[in-house]
């Protein structure tokens, strides 16, 4: 696997989608090349990021209350 | 015999009366659980929190109606969160213009944007970025593009799941992914250069220096 295939299936192996044999080249290849194991940890972090930033928003209780009474 | 026949009778239309209000329980119970994935995901849609809580009320109320259509040991969360959009949708139909707009993006990779830059990319940039940054540039994201994100990178679902939620083949879901996280990505760093975290052509720190 060159940095090039690596980048191609960045994304997937982020978002856990690659079969294990894919995994496995991926992450033999991200322990020997330093600019490709940056990036991974870039765009992982990238996901987080935008994961708990949007998650800060949870419905609000007396919404939440009406609700429960509405399908009661 | 007859009157055990009628005790039994009764004691079966109790069973029954008492069995449906106790399931409705239940699903309401188990439907709302997913309640702050719903808000969110129409609180992201619909930019408005008023209109979210309309969309997610309705929503419920059809889930209710609906409910002999869920198939139970299923994912009850893309279940719901597939009435939530197809609503959305049905009241926002002329939204699905915006999306013609992604297909002119072209490749953009921040983290390579930035390290040409001379910036190191997550302890100068990510780390400085606000939340309330990150809300705005996937609100930013033509609402088409905005459900995948929102399913795979908030809501943590699978492709094939996203694929099933919004009715479309996994090779779309990808596809948006893909479009949606360079326009996000394109995004930030328009925002990280607006605010003064990274200068175009070069990174504060690596002006100064």
């Amino acid at each position: 696997m060159n940095c090039k295939d690596c980048a191609d299936k960045l994304d997937r192996y982020v978002d856990r989608e690659l079969n294990n044999t894919e995994v496995l080249e991926i992450s033999l290849h991200l322990e020997g090349c330093p600019d490709c194991q940056d990036h991974y940890e870039f765009q992982n972090h990238l996901k987080r990021l935008v994961k708990h930033s949007c998650e800060c928003d949870t419905a609000p209780p007396a919404f939440r209350e009406k609700l429960r009474q509405i399908l009661s | 015999m007859r009157g055990l026949s009628e005790r039994e009778a009764g004691l079966t239309t109790l069973a029954l009366l008492m069995a449906e209000p106790a399931a409705q329980t239940s699903f309401a119970e188990e439907a709302l659980s997913h309640l702050d994935t719903l808000y969110r995901g129409a609180l992201r849609l619909t930019r408005d929190p008023d209109a979210a809580q309309d969309l997610v009320q309705e929503a419920y109320l059809r889930a209710l109606r609906y409910q002999h259509s869920y198939q139970a040991g299923t994912n009850m969360k893309a279940w719901l969160f597939a009435i939530m959009r197809n609503l959305f949708w049905d009241r926002f139909k002329g939204s699905r213009k915006e999306d013609v707009s992604l297909d002119d993006v072209g490749e953009f990779v921040l983290y390579e944007k930035l390290r040409d830059e001379g910036a190191r990319p997550e302890a100068d940039v990510l780390d400085k970025l606000a939340a309330s940054e990150v809300v705005t540039a996937v609100e930013k994201l033509p609402p088409l593009h905005r459900e995948v994100v929102l399913l795979v990178d908030v809501e943590g679902f699978s492709y094939k799941d996203a694929a099933q939620t919004l009715g479309v083949p996994i090779g779309t879901v990808m596809s948006r992914l893909h479009r949606a996280r360079q326009q996000l990505q394109r995004s930030l760093y328009d925002y990280a250069v607006e605010s003064g975290i990274v200068h175009a052509g070069g990174t504060k720190e690596a002006t100064q220096q």
